[in-house]
């Protein structure tokens, strides 16, 4: 229980940091990015929303750093996040919320999909050391995983969908259909999710094949291991409870590590895909100079990332007694 | 490319004469040792050379790309030709051209950025692990919120708010925020190293901080240093191309993302122009490839364990079955092991190393046989060849011989027949029980997967006989809800002997189960381990490198030198009258409780080379009664009053 505590006080401060860094980094920018921020908006809305902006922002002319980064604390903890200018007027948290969805699907099921799959085939590939899928993974998981996402994503598009025409080629659903909960949709939605899902899973999943394999290969040299055959017990359950529960701890701090570089090449993939999720939108406010809704959608993003983790902790926490234990 | 065909590299492993240490890491890698490591590594040599490539393009663009990559002098979207190798953009510039001159602006920024993120990571890794205390508490946080900072978005952020970032803004974010994955590995690393006595020596000799830091700590940790470059500068390829490709660096620079950005502004791949597309992804994959192919054989080089040993089987020839023997009645009352002339090689580079060498010995039902020598002299590797552990995933291999347990062969049982045998009839207790035991398991899980994988006991039933065991080796059995970490030494010796008297086995093969305890803990359990042999009646072999603890508890003594047997004689007989010198010198070693003040004299010299063994008699360079006679031809094993003993000096009486 300390463990997850120690680890969820560790979330808090991320958090902080990332709101931090949000409330700074266009204050330091030469030529006070903040305020070359308030003068976008000026002309565009009223006055009334401008200040509503302001606040949300911290950007006040009249208070001080200090006062203005308290202030911005306090509209965050409120879920204040202003006004979204290229969906004017909603509010940044309503688009946010409705990006949010289709990344968690796309992303999170491909992510956890990749770290499954990856993990049971560095598993395999260990245990049968010296064979074909150990000979031939290796060396091919070095090269897909330095691939860059979107450059896949660009090729996947070419082939299955302009050259062969299978699939669509961007896009979350298609455009005539309406967002609901029918069977129709969830089956388009599901076709528009294959090419970018793919692409995502053959990128990422070379990363925790390597690792598995590398930390299974460790383990299979412990003592325990020898004992385990010493005890005469089934290949499967050695291979299961003695090497993969061991093997599988290092990996899921390994995948805490590793999802900056999975959110990255997502960002990127739905950006191809034009994917109606946060990535995309998070380049939609970038190029649009949306600020608040960048803001909000990296603070979103790091949110994601945390919770992430702290998954991963918990599960380390249920398959690793020795982090259960008071130190 | 295969890792199986990686074998050959594997030179800085020393040969193993007994189980060597598995994952040995490269203490004292020095530049020399590693690079001739990397020489060797196929993967190693296919990532210089494709980076090799990538340099001397960048260095000489303007020699080997035939036109200037930014002019647009030629038709767009031409197809491939003489003239234009990979075809032209929609806007009449040489793809071929526009690629090679792209090579510098990417090369710069993974080696820019690689190095500024070495500089951070080993300055924050190594102050933090080397310095401590609140430093280290704090340096270890930032690492860590680093660490889990989704950097990309964050990096677009930066880009967002300063539109005309140039070249080096780009390099520094990516270096300030590259660092941390690298400095928490060195922080590990150099706490690991802070303890060792190398680094306390040159503290007691009142070494500045500093000089201990970079001439003490850095060398040792070269391999760690190089792999945080290169994960540094490959992640630095693929999030600057990202950048460029959406546009957020300057468009008019000429590398190979912004030319991604153009390409698929002008949906180069459906547009006729794939190559565009194709030809900067293929050098970014192929520039992150170099370094992660270089990354991954680093990560080889330094834990040999990854490598694979490829056994040479050509040498190393398996024992061959002997022609079935009709199975002796010997089962209940004959000898409960018999091992016949048994061989064990390993598989070095240097060719196959014999570290046991045509071994004989017999043991009665109920009877306690230690096995003594220095360590490497093959006792060990003896046990494990007698219970079948050999081989994979750890080295060595039976090359001959027969090991008749019960009257089976074990050696020609394939894993499904000796799974039977295992535990039920043969078990093993290992040296120190906090390797051996399953750390995310329970006693109890521990006990219930034997007693599952070989009796149809109901749960009921495999608790009672759990408790049973544990109460027999004095641990209260609530402890078999426990982990193996929860439970102190003595008591993790005593759960695993426990362990192996599940099914009350007739031979309990024991490798030094003490030598983790203290000596008061160790007297202890040998009288215990004896009580239960004597009122359970199996039969006990048990290596150690310490005669007088087996002094009072083994029934014969077999000393091993060298791989061979050396003497096998009664204990009481051996301990009074050593014939072996080597005995004699294992016993002028020890101090006798009983006996008059003698001087302790130990052996001089270590143990041979077991790829070069002396000939004769192995232990001639360090015997004080030498004889030319002794390294003229093997020496037999000669049988002196019930004994048996490999020296000339007792030929006479055999």
């Amino acid at each position: 229980m300390r463990f997850v505590l120690r680890r969820l006080g560790f979330f808090v401060v991320t958090l902080w940091a990332a709101i931090t860094l949000n409330f700074l980094i266009p204050r330091l920018m030469p030529g006070n990015a903040a305020l070359a921020m308030m003068a976008r908006y000026r002309g565009h809305i009223n006055p009334q929303a401008l200040h509503a902006i302001q606040i949300a922002f911290g950007v006040n002319n009249h208070q001080g750093l200090l006062a203005s980064y308290f202030a911005y604390l306090g509209n965050i903890f409120r879920g204040r996040f202003g006004v979204s200018l290229t969906f004017f007027p909603d509010a940044v948290t309503h688009d946010v919320l409705q990006a949010l969805p289709w990344t968690l699907a796309l992303v999170g099921v491909t992510t956890i999909l990749a770290f499954v799959l990856g993990t049971l085939i560095g598993l395999l590939a260990a245990w049968r050391r010296g064979g074909w899928l150990d000979g031939a993974l290796p060396p091919i998981f070095v090269i897909t995983s330095s691939f860059p996402y979107f450059w896949l994503a660009l090729l996947a598009i070419w082939l299955f969908a302009i050259k062969l025409g299978w699939l669509p080629q961007s896009g979350g659903y298609d455009i005539k259909d309406n967002v609901a909960w029918t069977w129709g949709f969830a089956g388009d939605a599901a076709k528009h999710a294959i090419l970018p899902a793919m692409t995502i899973l053959i990128t990422s999943i070379g990363a925790w094949i390597l690792t598995m394999r590398n930390n299974t290969i460790s383990v299979l040299a412990e003592d325990y291991i020898r004992m385990a055959r010493a005890k005469g017990l089934h290949p499967w359950r050695i291979m299961w409870t003695y090497a993969g529960r061991n093997a599988i701890l290092p990996n899921l701090v390994g995948f805490a590590m590793s999802l900056g570089f999975v959110v990255a090449g997502a960002i990127l993939v739905e950006y191809v895909f034009n994917y109606p999720g946060v990535g995309w939108m998070f380049l939609q406010s970038v190029e649009n100079q949306d600020y608040a809704l960048m803001q909000a959608l990296f603070l979103m993003i790091v949110v994601a990332v945390l919770t992430a983790i702290l998954a991963a902790d918990v599960a380390t926490v249920a398959l690793d007694p020795r982090t259960r234990d008071v130190r | 490319m295969s890792a199986t065909s990686l074998g050959a590299t594997d030179q800085l492993a020393t040969p193993p004469t007994g189980p060597a240490p598995l994952v040995e890491t490269v203490r004292h890698g020095r530049w020399s040792d590693l690079w001739r490591a990397i020489s060797r590594n196929k993967k190693a040599v296919a990532g210089v050379l494709l980076l090799l490539v990538f340099i001397v393009l960048s260095i000489f663009p303007g020699q080997i790309a035939p036109y200037d990559g930014q002019a647009e002098i030629f038709q767009p979207a031409l197809g491939v030709s003489r003239h234009h190798l990979l075809g032209t953009t929609a806007y009449g510039q040489d793809i071929f051209s526009q690629v090679v001159w792209g090579t510098r602006l990417s090369l710069m920024i993974a080696l820019a950025v690689g190095g500024l993120a070495t500089v951070l990571a080993v300055l924050v890794g190594v102050s933090a692990g080397y310095l401590g205390g609140a430093t280290d508490g704090f340096l270890s946080l930032v690492t860590d919120v680093i660490l889990v900072l989704p950097i990309f978005p964050l990096i677009i952020v930066i880009a967002a708010y300063e539109k005309n970032a140039g070249l080096l803004t780009l390099i520094v974010v990516l270096g300030v925020l590259g660092w941390s994955y690298g400095a928490r590995q060195l922080r590990s690393q150099t706490l690991s190293l802070r303890t060792r006595d190398f680094l306390e020596s040159a503290r007691v000799r009142g070494e500045r901080k500093s000089y201990v830091i970079l001439y003490e700590i850095l060398p040792t940790m070269t391999s760690l240093i190089v792999a945080t470059f290169l994960g540094a500068a490959l992640y630095a390829v693929l999030t600057a191309a990202g950048l460029q490709f959406i546009g957020l660096g300057d468009p008019n620079s000429q590398s190979w993302g912004t030319m991604l950005y153009w390409a698929e502004n002008n949906e180069a791949l459906s547009a006729g122009m794939p190559l565009w597309a194709i030809a900067p992804g293929v050098c970014i994959a192929l520039l992150g490839a170099a370094f992660a192919l270089l990354n991954y054989a680093f990560d080889e080089v330094s834990s040999p364990a990854l490598r694979v040993r490829k056994l040479e089987r050509t040498k190393l020839q398996k024992a061959k079955p002997t022609p079935a023997q009709p199975a002796p009645s010997e089962t209940t009352g004959g000898p409960v092991l018999k091992v016949e002339d048994l061989s064990v090689a390993y598989a070095t580079d240097a060719g196959p190393v014999i570290a046991v060498d045509h071994v004989d010995l017999e043991l009665g039902r109920g009877e306690f046989l230690a096995i003594v020598g220095e360590s490497g002299c093959g006792k060990s590797t003896l046990l494990y060849a007698i219970a079948r552990l050999l081989g994979s995933p750890l080295p060595g291999e039976i090359v001959g011989g027969r090991v008749l347990f019960n009257g089976r062969d074990l050696v020609h049982l394939d894993e499904k027949e000796l799974r039977r045998v295992r535990w039920r009839d043969l078990s093993v207790v290992m040296q120190s029980a906090m390797n051996a035991l399953n750390p995310v398991l329970t006693v109890y899980q521990q006990m219930e997967d034997a007693c599952r994988a070989h009796a149809n006991w109901s749960k009921a039933e495999i608790e009672v006989r759990s408790r049973e065991v544990l109460r027999l080796v004095s641990i209260d059995p609530v402890h078999l809800n426990s982990y193996p970490h929860q439970l102190s030494g003595g008591m993790r010796q005593r759960a695993m002997i426990a362990m192996a008297l599940l099914f009350t086995p007739d031979l309990v093969i024991m490798d030094e189960p003490t030598s983790a305890l203290d000596v008061v803990a160790q007297r202890s359990l040998m009288v215990q381990i004896k009580e239960l042999q004597e009122q359970l009646r199996f039969a006990v072999v048990f290596v150690t490198h310490d005669m007088s603890l087996v002094s009072h508890f083994s029934d014969r003594l077999l000393v091993m030198y060298a791989g061979q047997v050396a003497e096998l004689s009664q204990t009481k007989e051996l301990f009074d009258r050593p014939l072996h010198p080597y005995s004699q010198g294992l016993l002028g070693a020890f101090p006798s409780i009983h006996g008059p003040k003698v001087r302790l004299v130990g052996i001089p010299g270590s143990p041979p080379d077991l790829a070069h063994p002396p000939a004769g008699c192995r232990f001639a360079p360090r015997c004080p009664h030498v004889e030319p006679r002794c390294t003229a031809a093997e020496v037999p094993l000669f049988s002196v009053n019930g004994s048996l003993v490999r020296c000339v000096l007792h030929e006479e009486v055999g």
